[in-house]
């Protein structure tokens, strides 16, 4: 009996390649060998079914590709009133009817005039470390973990994922200053006679003793220091001669796209009104409903937090957190703002709470989260 | 859906290639996609092995369809005419990415679930697809693209050959020896059960 002779046809008859003499042949070797028909049949049956497609995901990949070609000069419209929404202004608004900005309300508009003059000096380098032999300390966090460190002079250091602290050599004798690209935590052990300083790209700030969070991630939108305890001094890269004094509970937001927008417009014309998103704000700190922890934080309690943030921000929160890329498909969930608490759940269970209370839909593939 | 929608869609891609030809059909066009992009970047993918290139690859092929629709009555096998232009592109691709690499059969990596197929389907796959899962994954990858591409886009022997640069005769042998894996994988994850 050639049993590999039956797979041979039986592969041709299920592509539609065998023919008439090949299928008697089949139905001979089938009856001489009775015991191999019921896994023929059924391998018959998987052979027939085919993967039921997604079609939501077909249609969010469908309106990928009609703004694609609407860019390379192809614009297409269908007869369906939806796909008038390529670049989705009605659901847009729709959105933002549903979820007004409620935070434009503590919003306060300081200083943007007096730093807007001063933009045309905007410096983009990172504070010069001395060339001479000055060695460095550098710690690292990876995406998905977090640390807690100790610096010499007894400070506690808390680091988020995705971040790196350096300081000189020099830290133990008392320049207590470090650099930062990233978010931190800081609880500074006091020394008046000896401030500690964090350097980040955008702003310095300056400490006598206190606990604050830092965070200055190249790829956020803003930079962003928020006091706990005790009072802290920031100072603009752009304006270091002004500077910003914050009291506990308060946090300190410098919009780092507005300074960069508003670069570009100096560098052509003057400014105009569009201008006139806050580059630095005071607001409070955020606490989640019936929470005594600030979101601020949280994350230096194992807790990935977050309030009434746009969707594409807590995506690079969880990006860090998780060490994940995330993707939108579909532009209406940009706009969507999400409140969230997670401690112990994983990647899987955090998305499927955020589906739960806004509808989105994801994909996991590898390390890439397709958001449609 | 079974063999016989499959069977439709080779029709119904000739119907919606004459609409779109001949009427400028944007609805053909974006049912045309509907059909064709989920094969066209799979395929792309398993050589290219980045969702976002075989994505560009397949979105390119597609634009290109739309440019030139008043040709398009031209192309006989359109579906086959995509898939090899997507392996030009995806080896291309590679070229760029390392001057010395040269595609090679067995270097291809196969996604058994595609992306574009529901979740809430492949979630509750039950044991028996699972063990045929597995057995399919199981297969060396030119095995695995070799049933995927009889099984699911119902390419001819003579069309996978022409496309992957093989032999009918080893499509004809490789093909047999994946279904007798599934079909072990069958018998194996049913003995299991009766001696539950």
């Amino acid at each position: 009996m050639n049993n590999d002779r039956i797979w041979i046809l039986q592969a041709r008859k299920l592509s539609g390649e065998a023919s008439a003499t090949e299928l008697k042949e089949l139905d001979h070797l089938l009856l001489l060998s009775p015991e191999a028909q019921p896994i023929i049949t059924e391998v018959s049956i998987h052979w027939k079914e085919l993967p039921a497609v997604d079609a939501d995901f077909m249609e969010a990949t469908w309106l990928a590709h009609a703004s694609r070609m609407q860019q390379k000069g192809h614009p297409i419209q269908t007869d369906e009133p939806e796909l008038n929404t390529d670049n989705y202004p009605l659901e847009g608004s729709v959105i933002s009817h549903k979820f007004p900005l409620k935070k434009i309300g503590f919003v306060l508009f300081l200083a943007a005039a007096i730093i807007s003059v001063v933009l045309l000096l905007l410096p983009t380098q990172q504070k010069p470390i001395a060339a001479s032999a000055l060695a460095q300390t550098e710690v690292i966090t990876p995406k998905g973990s977090r640390t807690k460190i100790q610096l010499p002079d007894g400070s506690d250091v808390w680091l988020n994922a995705g971040t790196q602290l350096k300081y000189n050599k020099d830290f133990e004798n008392g320049n207590r200053e470090v650099y930062l690209s990233g978010e931190a935590f800081f609880d500074v052990v006091r020394n008046p006679a000896k401030p500690f300083v964090i350097h980040t790209s955008s702003m310095d700030v300056k400490v006598l003793g206190t606990q604050f969070n830092v965070k200055a991630y190249e790829e956020d939108l803003t930079t962003e220091t928020s006091l706990i305890k005790g009072s802290v001094a920031v100072y603009l890269n752009v304006a270091p001669e002004k500077e910003y004094l914050l009291k506990p509970n308060q946090k300190l937001i410098l919009n780092n796209n507005a300074l960069a927008n508003q670069q570009l417009m100096a560098d052509k014309q003057p400014l105009s009104k569009m201008d006139l998103s806050p580059v630095v704000s005071i607001q409070a700190l955020t606490y989640a409903e019936a929470s005594e922890t600030d979101v601020e934080s949280s994350w230096t309690k194992n807790i990935l937090s977050f309030e009434d943030e746009l969707f594409p921000d807590v995506a690079r929160k969880m990006e860090r957190w998780y060490n994940v890329e995330i993707q939108f498909r579909n532009k209406k969930w940009e706009q969507q703002y999400l409140s969230g608490s997670f401690e112990k759940e994983n990647l899987t269970q955090a998305l499927k709470a955020l589906q739960y209370s806004t509808g989105f839909k994801y994909k996991i593939s590898g390390k890439t989260i397709l958001i449609y | 859906m079974n063999a016989n929608s499959a069977q439709h869609t080779e029709g119904s891609i000739a119907e919606l290639q004459y609409q779109i030809a001949m009427y400028e059909d944007a609805s053909a066009y974006k049912s045309l996609f509907f059909i064709l992009f989920p094969s066209l970047q799979n395929f792309a993918f398993s050589i290219v092995k980045s969702r976002v290139l075989a994505e560009e690859i397949a979105s390119d092929l597609m634009l290109e369809v739309w440019e030139r629709r008043k040709k398009l009555m031209q192309i006989e096998h359109l579906k086959l005419y995509l898939l090899v232009s997507a392996k030009n592109a995806a080896v291309h691709q590679l070229k760029q990415e390392n001057k010395q690499a040269r595609f090679s059969i067995e270097d291809l990596q196969v996604e058994f679930v595609s992306e574009y197929s529901n979740p809430d389907q492949t979630a509750e796959l039950h044991e028996l697809e699972n063990s045929i899962a597995a057995a399919v994954k199981a297969l060396p990858p030119s095995c695995q693209l070799i049933y995927k591409l009889a099984k699911e886009e119902r390419l001819r022997y003579k069309e996978i050959a022409q496309l992957l640069d093989l032999s009918v005769k080893t499509i004809d042998n490789q093909l047999a020896i994946a279904l007798k894996k599934i079909a072990t994988a069958i018998q194996s994850g049913r003995s299991e059960k009766n001696i539950r």
